[in-house]
């Protein structure tokens, strides 16, 4: 190995993007879009609140108040609908899943339980609702749920059982701080695998790899400018993710020397796959199609962009066959959960599959034309 | 067969293969130290196997090449620091301008005593030093190759195809290059299908035809074994010439531009065939009598004409 060699290629690589300024561009503007559109989703659910029609029939103090309780649950945004409007046809004219009825004589029952202790006395709420909707019956769910709290607070009795949370997190982390350790971890692969087979099905096209073939370089010199490159290009590109995500979603994210060496691990795992392609695929355009034939299932399925759980159990069981799931969860781990222990035993799976991969395709480069 | 002081190449029944195609078909030849040698023949003759072979890019099916006394299939890190190449179709980095491209294969050489300005002017590129490659012309992209072939002050220069897909402006320019090479006294192996490329640069020419060399020596030499007359041209002359120079007894040929080419033995046969023309009331435009050149070299020995790199049939032979 010769490093004065090894300077001259990754000067040449990074003088050449530099240049290219579109490339430059998409390579840091594509992960910093998917951030701030998945971002603005995700940070919309992170404060949740459902939109809940009510019509107060009753029109009582004790009715208002119940309307009241329901808005300051906090889970609810509320609407009041017209008492004189037929519940059913509104819920259709105005396309809301779900309007709730106080019914007539709510204060009324309720005195009547309370001072009488008529423990007949009762009024039922009803929910008006469009079974279409697929998150009604959450609504209903957690409306059922306050609905027992408040007549488990009338019957003045003190609950038998309670509950408490407590998270195994030392702290709560949003979805968005979830989803950027993936994002990291999807973008350094596309980089790297995109990077690897772009530039060199594009070298050995233009003969510039035959021309380099007659210099002293040699496979393992070209090979490690590649791999310094690649990290270099993927230190700024997650630079530039980790400070739009500060800037703009103000996340809690752990920032250590993980950071940097699951992203050194995913370069080495997918330009060691980039260098295997290139060998086999020696069209650019069908290696480009081979790449995304891999990049875009692992993207989808090594939780990148959800936790695997939410995936069929056959698909989970794949999941955890691809390399990337292991990047995914490495660096959750260290930057979300701050679990040391889980980044270490991921960061050896990818670790292990990496040197693998990368010694593979190092055989599989050949300076020598195969023809 | 040769002597290794004075040899740099020597080649010896080299044979190569793709599957079932012989591209080189056990060839023997041998290049001296200084000289310029031309490899001539067409598209597909196996000049370009042959000559990476010895640029040890490519391994030989069997048979023996040595460069600079090494064995190529076994010495190649000794071999490759001590040899300029011009690949084929040669191309570089498009972003990178003429003095960065010089100053990485200088690098990569780690020939730290590169004297890059004077193959800048070597090449007369000294106005188009901050020029990306992208943004260079071809003839001035494959002087810059030139100039790359030479950042470690190679002993053997390997040039393939050097103007290929030139204009004739910008291949004058780069024999213009090549010419300073020679006087330099560089060994250069000139892979062309150029006659007057071969003709115009070479010491020695190696023609090959279908992966076999069928002559082997200096272009006047080869055109003095292989021709022994004269070409005569009559330009913008009417048929009636055709007839009565047929009728004399010469094998005249008119072609598309209204030339008639025969081939004479003296330059009385010139005088003979004028007269009759002029006799007969016949005018003519142009005359033109010239030794024969590498072209007629080769459609005598193949039997084929050749025109930009294809062999486009059977000559007037």
């Amino acid at each position: 190995m010769n490093l004065r060699v090894v300077g001259a290629n990754l000067c040449v690589k990074l003088l050449s993007v530099y240049r290219e300024k579109t490339a430059m561009f998409f390579t840091i503007a594509f992960p910093i879009i998917l951030i701030l559109v998945f971002g603005t989703i995700f940070m919309s659910q992170d404060n949740v609140g459902f939109h809940l029609c009510v019509q107060d029939l009753d029109q009582t103090k004790s009715s208002v108040d119940s309307v009241k309780a329901l808005e300051l649950n906090g889970k609810f945004k509320i609407t009041r609908v017209d008492p004189a409007v037929d519940a059913t046809q509104y819920v259709r004219d105005n396309k809301v899943d779900l309007v709730l009825v106080i019914p007539e004589g709510l204060e009324k029952a309720l005195t009547r339980r309370k001072s009488s202790k008529d423990f007949k006395a009762s009024v039922t709420i009803t929910y008006v609702y469009d079974p279409s909707s697929s998150s009604v019956s959450t609504k209903m769910d957690i409306l059922n749920g306050v609905l027992a709290g408040i007549n488990q607070e009338i019957s003045g009795n003190p609950p038998f059982i309670r509950s408490a949370e407590k998270s195994i997190l030392t702290r709560k982390y949003r979805f968005i701080e979830y989803f950027i350790p993936g994002i990291i971890a999807m973008s350094v692969m596309t980089l790297s695998l995109f990077g690897t087979v772009n530039l060199n099905t594009e070298l050995r096209q233009k003969g510039i790899i035959r021309k380099l073939s007659t210099t002293p370089i040699t496979r393992t010199d070209w090979i490690l400018s590649n791999i310094l490159y690649q990290f270099i290009i993927a230190i700024i590109s997650t630079t530039a993710m980790l400070l739009v995500s500060y800037a703009v979603f103000n996340v809690n994210l752990h920032l250590d020397a993980w950071l940097l060496a699951f992203i050194l691990l995913d370069v080495f795992a997918f330009v060691g796959i980039g260098m295997f392609l290139t060998r086999f695929v020696q069209e650019a355009q069908s290696a480009a199609a081979a790449a995304n034939a891999i990049s875009f299932p692992m993207m989808f399925l090594s939780g990148s962009f959800f936790p695997i759980e939410l995936m069929p159990g056959f698909l989970q069981k794949i999941a955890k066959m691809l390399p990337l799931y292991y990047v995914n969860e490495g660096l959750r781990a260290a930057m979300v959960f701050e679990d040391n222990l889980a980044a270490l035993k991921d960061a050896a799976v990818i670790g292990v599959f990496a040197a693998v991969v990368f010694i593979l395709g190092v055989m599989a480069t050949k300076w020598e034309e195969s023809q | 067969m040769t002597n290794q002081a004075e040899h740099v190449i020597e080649v010896e029944h080299l044979t190569k293969r793709y599957g079932g195609l012989l591209a080189v078909d056990g060839i023997s030849f041998s290049v001296r130290k200084g000289e310029v040698f031309a490899f001539l023949g067409p598209n597909g003759a196996g000049k370009t196997t042959t000559v990476e072979i010895i640029e040890t890019i490519r391994t030989p099916t069997s048979g023996n090449v040595r460069l600079l006394g090494m064995d190529v299939t076994k010495k190649k890190h000794d071999i490759v620091p001590r040899i300029g190449v011009l690949p084929q179709g040669f191309s570089s980095f498009d972003r990178i301008t003429v003095r960065e491209t010089l100053q990485y294969y200088s690098r990569l050489f780690c020939h730290g005593k590169t004297d890059i300005d004077g193959l800048i002017d070597l090449v007369n590129l000294k106005d188009k030093t901050r020029e990306q490659y992208q943004n260079l012309s071809g003839g001035l992209k494959q002087r810059l190759g030139i100039a790359i072939a030479l950042v470690n002050d190679p002993e053997v220069v390997f040039l393939d195809e050097p103007t290929t897909g030139l204009d004739p402006a910008a291949r004058r320019e780069v024999w213009e290059v090549l010419q300073g090479l020679k006087n330099k006294g560089k060994t250069v192996f000139l892979t062309t299908h150029y006659m007057e490329e071969a003709e115009f640069l070479a010491d020695m020419v190696a023609i090959i035809s279908k992966g076999k060399i069928i002559a082997t020596d200096s272009p006047a030499k080869l055109i003095e074994k292989n021709t022994n007359y004269l070409l005569l041209t009559l330009q913008s002359v009417d048929e009636k010439a055709f007839e009565i120079i047929r009728k004399m007894g010469f094998e005249p040929v008119l072609n598309d531009h209204k030339e008639i080419k025969t081939k004479v033995e003296h330059t009385d046969d010139v005088q003979k065939i004028l007269g009759a023309i002029t006799d007969a009331g016949v005018l003519y435009l142009g005359l033109d009598v010239r030794k024969p050149n590498l072209e007629e070299v080769f459609l005598k020995l193949t039997g084929e004409a050749l025109h930009d790199g294809q062999v486009v049939g059977k000559g007037a032979e």
